[in-house]
């Protein structure tokens, strides 16, 4: 493949190379799909199951741990499902606007700085968790703040805005300087060079990155951990116990719903966005 | 109508009900409550059913609960330095020692728990006092052994050995279990060496070496059909359906306590009392210890039904340890397993 | 330029004085922590650093968890970017198809993920009692609490963060350049290697980053999964923290992880720099 020319004179060696190319690449992305649904599949299966424990494979098929999951009995995962909600919407809005930000700065700097300062803003993503969670609640106690929820969101915030600042960087990075220049020299202001330009461009990476902030937030246990209060249940912590004394079924109940939301969620924003893309052309 | 307002609106008023719901209220001093932390899982659900219910009804003081791991409690009480946000603690034996040694409890005084005569003497102290018991054996797949396994010694031999689950020293039970083994083959509570000498023989055949919180995923699958662990996670797994028995050790069953502590600096000193004694009471208790939560009780009026003993008295006859000689060894028992077991 | 440089650096304002506040902050009383002997933290001293230096298992604990990352990236990179290709050639309904596939693994809570792995890797399992039904072996394989039962569950975990800013960038190449490839008479292979993969680097390198630290940093897949045989830094420092209450030697531990993985991500970047600048060239 390195000698080019001699693939010139040989078509037929060349359509045999595509083909092998074909092959390959079809080989290992549904390899690729079958690593990604595996366990989702089995945990979904799981969730259907008639039985009382979370067991694979089920020895039957019911959606009583769906039905138990919405009845009274699970207030508590309730409440504490909406408090993971909350801390992780604020967390990731808070994370998109920041990293966003932080982004831009740093993707549109040659200097040296940037890349220490690029470095540094990932360094929440490689602390440990459980030990982001000890530190903080140290320092915050020390500073005199109370565990509460408020808290947890700032922790929060902390762990997830690398997601934002790393995808948002990898889209800037295809930005074309000259573009913004331009806009700049025919008079536009920044604001509206951003949203014009800027935004559409990095937007499919912001998304991303607060996606994954979104779920990285829904599914942190070490610092909500240490930083709980007595009224800010989270929802992980509570599956995690589930988990641990009983194999209540409800827990995979969950995952289920969370992929269901998610679906339909994606369903939705389809529309809107198809929608006003055809009002738009 | 101009939508740019409304939606502006809209954001603001959706900020404000978040910046409401995230900042609590401040539940300042209002007669009638009492804060404590209790264990995630099977323990809060049990309390907020059963402990927190009784609670309203004889004394009228609300329950607050924060779900909070051992470490967890420990680590918001050391930071909170004599302010926690809890009034109680929930605690086993070794995070107890630490607790104790941080200084972390104020005196308890069992005199004002009118419980307190339903226990045997010498439960509580000045510490604290025990709410729950602990019984601690092997457990094992009746479908997988034609023998059930009679001791200690023998989870080192076949058939068990290679179906075994091993864990380690980071929980109470597992390392209370392996302090058995280890007088087994001749060690004591301060040497555990003659466990690590047998570990050592049989590790290639040990079927697996897990976490704590994954034994019971571990054994439904099958990854292993021998384990030790407590009462309370085999009642709680067999009336789900598993299949799992719980054998009494020939050398005795395990046992030692949950205990709970007041806070130095709580808030709430009279109710969290108030609340203790109602986790002592005999109906709690009785709840507590039934289907599906299963948790021994430590009340000697209770109705014993299934557990490993007919009467609280024979607690004192079990084996039971001592955690200010465990303590100070621990580190270097994980350490010790850490490096015995890596691959 | 019409923009001034110093409104460019404002933007990083934001997140900087955040990360002040409430991550370095932190971070500095956990470098603190570190420097005491004792776990009440009343004798300063250099004990714990001595004694992780000084003991060789610390060092090969270090070596394994970085080692883990490097061969959970490269797993994610063989198996992920083929997938990769696949969604750019799409048509769009197969993108939004293929996308929530993506997602899946994200959508799983940490907890009940920990559960299917165990279903899939056990030695009643789903890949063993496939392989044994197909014949390849008579008696049951050990994954699960194997370094390669670990690498394949991660590879699962952490396949989003490597996809999501690589299916961003990619996005963005401009079909033509591929077309214009093809028709100068190269492979396919040829036009993956000399035009799509240099255009995606930066959001190959992203992912690598983000695969990286968050596979290091897995704690509760490297104990559930990984089981207690196979020892990594989080579970060291888990263990000094949670059980052991040692948390000057937990610190140590943290700051350890911290340190050699921002290295191993330096490296990843400086390579990465490199390799574009001559794959440009």
């Amino acid at each position: 493949m390195s000698d080019k020319t001699s693939l010139k004179h040989l078509p037929s060696y060349k359509s045999l190379a595509d083909a092998s190319y074909s092959a390959c690449i079809y080989t290992v992305a549904g390899l690729a799909l079958l690593i990604l649904l595996g366990p989702v599949v089995i945990v979904l299966i799981t969730s259907l199951t008639d039985g009382q424990t979370l067991r694979f494979p089920p020895t039957g098929l019911s959606l009583r741990w769906y039905q138990e999951l919405f009845s009274a009995r699970s207030t508590p995962i309730h409440r504490a499902a909406g408090n993971s909600l909350l801390v992780a919407l604020v967390s990731a809005l808070a994370a998109a606007v920041l990293g966003c930000m932080a982004s831009l700065a740093i993707a549109r700097s040659r200097r040296r700085g940037a890349r220490v300062m690029d470095s540094l803003f990932m360094s929440p993503l490689i602390l440990p968790g459980i030990a982001f969670g000890l530190a903080a609640l140290v320092y915050f106690t020390m500073i005199g703040f109370r565990p509460s929820l408020a808290l947890i969101t700032i922790g929060h915030i902390v762990m997830v805005t690398p997601f934002v600042l790393r995808t948002t960087s990898a889209s800037l990075a295809q930005l074309d300087g000259t573009l913004l220049e331009c806009s700049a020299s025919l008079g536009a202001t920044r604001w509206y060079s951003f949203r014009r330009i800027t935004l559409p461009i990095i937007f499919p990476g912001l998304v991303a990155g607060g996606f994954m902030a979104f779920m990285a937030s829904i599914d942190n246990v070490p610092v909500s951990l240490f930083l709980s209060s007595p009224r800010s249940d989270m929802l992980p912590i509570r599956l995690w116990g589930m988990m641990e004394s009983t194999l209540d079924v409800r827990i995979a109940a969950v995952s289920g719903i969370f992929i269901v939301s998610v679906l339909v969620l994606m369903l939705v924003m389809e529309r809107l966005v198809g929608l006003s893309r055809r009002l738009n052309d | 109508m101009n939508p740019h307002i409304t939606r502006r609106q809209l954001l603001a008023g959706a900020g404000v009900m978040g910046a409401c719901a995230m900042f609590p209220k401040l539940a300042l001093a209002q007669q009638g409550s009492a804060t404590t932390a209790i264990y995630p899982g099977a323990w809060e659900e049990a309390y907020r059913g059963i402990v927190a219910e009784a609670l309203r009804e004889t004394h009228g003081i609300d329950l607050q609960m924060q779900p909070l791991f051992a470490v967890d409690q420990i680590a918001q009480a050391r930071a909170a330095r004599g302010n926690p946000s809890f009034d109680t603690f929930v605690l086993d034996p070794g995070p107890r020692v630490t607790a104790i040694e941080s200084g972390l409890f104020d005196t308890f005084d069992a005199s004002r728990l009118e419980n307190s005569a339903h226990l045997e003497p010498g439960m509580a102290d000045e510490h604290g006092v025990p709410v729950a018991a602990q019984f601690v054996g092997i457990a094992y797949n009746p479908n997988r052994f034609d023998e059930p396994p009679t001791d200690w010694a023998d989870l080192f031999e076949e058939p068990y050995v290679s179906r075994l689950g091993l864990t380690g020293f980071q929980t109470t039970f597992g390392t209370v279990s392996i302090i058995e083994m280890a007088k087994a083959f001749g060690g004591s509570e301060e040497n555990v060496e003659p466990f690590f000498e047998e570990l050592q023989r049989v590790l290639p055949h040990v079927a697996t070496i897990g976490t704590p919180a994954s034994m019971p995923s571990l054994f439904q699958q099958g990854q292993c059909d021998i384990m030790y662990t407590n009462t309370q996670t085999v009642g709680t797994l067999r009336a789900r359906g598993v299949d799992i028995e719980f054998v009494r050790p020939a050398s005795g069953v395990i046992t030692f306590f949950t205990t709970m502590h007041i806070a130095r600096g709580a808030n709430e000193v009279d109710n969290a009392y108030k609340y203790i004694d109602t986790v002592l009471s005999t109906p709690v208790q009785q709840q507590l210890m039934a289907d599906p939560y299963f948790m021994a009780p430590v009340n000697s009026e209770v109705d014993l039904a299934d557990l490993p003993l007919s009467d609280m008295s024979e607690i004192a006859n079990m084996v039971q340890h001592d955690w200010s000689l465990i303590n100070p060894r621990r580190a270097e028992w994980i350490e010790r397993f850490n490096r015995e077991v890596a691959s | 330029m019409q923009l001034p440089k110093s409104a460019q650096w404002q933007l990083a304002l934001p997140l900087s004085l955040f990360y002040i506040a409430f991550f370095a902050a932190p971070l500095l009383l956990l470098i603190g922590v570190s420097f005491f002997n004792d776990e009440m933290l009343t004798q300063p001293g250099l004990g714990n650093w001595r004694r992780f230096v000084s003991d060789a298992f610390y060092w090969k604990v270090t070596f394994d968890t970085v080692k883990l990352g490097v061969y959970t990236v490269c797993a994610t990179i063989l198996v992920g970017y083929p997938l990769a290709l696949v969604y750019m050639q799409a048509g769009p309904r197969t993108k939004r198809i293929l996308l929530f596939i993506i997602l899946m693994p994200v959508l799983l809570s940490v907890v009940v993920r920990t559960f299917a792995w165990i279903v899939i890797l056990s030695e009643q399992g789903v890949i063993n009692q496939t392989i044994m039904a197909l014949g390849l072996t008579s008696t049951p394989i050990r994954l699960l609490q194997t370094e390669l039962g670990l690498v394949i569950s991660l590879t699962q975990i952490e396949m989003p963060l490597m996809l999501l800013p690589l299916i961003s960038v990619m996005a963005r190449i401009d079909p033509n350049l591929i077309d214009a490839s093809t028709s100068l008479g190269a492979s396919r292979w040829g036009t993956l290697f000399k035009v799509i993969v240099p255009l995606s680097f930066p959001g190959l390198i992203a992912g690598c980053i983000l695969v990286f630290a968050s596979s290091t940093t897995a704690f509760i897949s490297h104990s559930i999964i990984g089981g207690n045989r196979l020892i990594y830094l989080p579970l060291m420092i888990w263990q000094q923290t949670s059980v052991l209450y040692n948390w000057p030697l937990a610190a140590v531990g943290a700051i350890v992880l911290l340190v050699s993985v921002s290295l191993c991500i330096a490296l990843i970047t400086l390579l990465g720099r490199r390799s574009m600048r001559h794959l440009y060239v």
